[in-house]
């Protein structure tokens, strides 16, 4: 079993059907074209998404879901047939889909999640895709609300 | 910013090399035919805007912002994503310490 060096967990092992083939890369990270998506107790509901080609590159990133339950997803034919979806089934396989939106973090402020470029994985084919929402009004900074409201009794 | 009024079927030059024609107008979007030389590279702006902010997301953060985020965020735990990477051999935990 191949080990990896993480940026955030030391050693890891894992199977070579376990990562997510992106065959574009990500703009900006064009040649990496791999990642794992690494969760683990302690940092539920965040997801690590750890390059395999260079230990030094990890986004992280929570599931769309947890920070917009609507949130909703458009995909184009080309970013369908990248994610490797039969084609003409785009509406059916939403099951198979996990939307990732990646985290940025600055000084003093509340992290951002970029809802406009959610990282697309097809949890069947373990095909991922940067799949940017042309013409939808999803922020590339939207903030995190952190602060549970108080329960209503 | 120079603003130019165009009907469908008509085109703009840029330049000698770069042409732009507007090839159909809807209620809410334009399609857009764009002839220029190959080494010019033609993105749209959201995937300028996606890689800058792919940059910025992928500075190395303090495990303690972390630790404080992944608090915050514990109460919408809405379980594992099962087809995630397992973790086979529990990691050195840096988060213990917090």
């Amino acid at each position: 079993m191949p080990t990896l060096t993480t940026l955030y967990f030391d050693q890891l092992e894992y199977s070579d059907d376990a990562a997510f083939q992106f065959a574009a890369g990500i703009p900006g990270f064009e040649e990496h074209t791999a990642f794992l998506f690494i969760q683990q107790p302690h940092t539920n509901p965040l997801v690590f998404m750890q390059s395999l080609q260079d230990p030094a590159v990890c986004f992280i990133g929570l599931p769309a879901k947890v920070v917009d339950s609507d949130y909703h997803l458009e995909l184009s034919p080309e970013e369908a047939i990248a994610l490797g979806m039969p084609a003409g089934e785009t509406s059916r396989i939403e099951a198979n889909l996990l939307s990732l939106v990646l985290l940025t973090f600055a000084e003093n402020t509340e992290p951002v999640a970029n809802l406009m470029s959610p990282i697309v994985l097809n949890l069947q084919t373990h095909r991922g895709i940067q799949a940017i929402q042309l013409g939808s009004s999803y922020s590339l900074r939207h903030p995190l609300v952190l602060e549970q409201a108080a329960a209503c009794s | 910013m120079l603003v130019m009024r165009r009907r469908a079927g008509e085109s703009l030059l840029l330049g000698n090399e770069i042409e732009i024609e507007i090839l159909e107008v809807g209620p809410t979007r334009v399609k857009l035919g764009i002839v220029a030389p190959p080494h010019l590279a033609i993105v749209r702006k959201e995937v300028l805007l996606t890689r800058a902010e792919n940059l910025t997301a992928s500075q190395n953060q303090d495990p303690r912002v972390i630790a404080w985020l992944s608090r915050k965020l514990a109460p919408r735990h809405t379980g594992t994503v099962n087809s995630l990477t397992p973790l086979t051999n529990p990691p050195k935990n840096f988060l213990d310490s917090f």
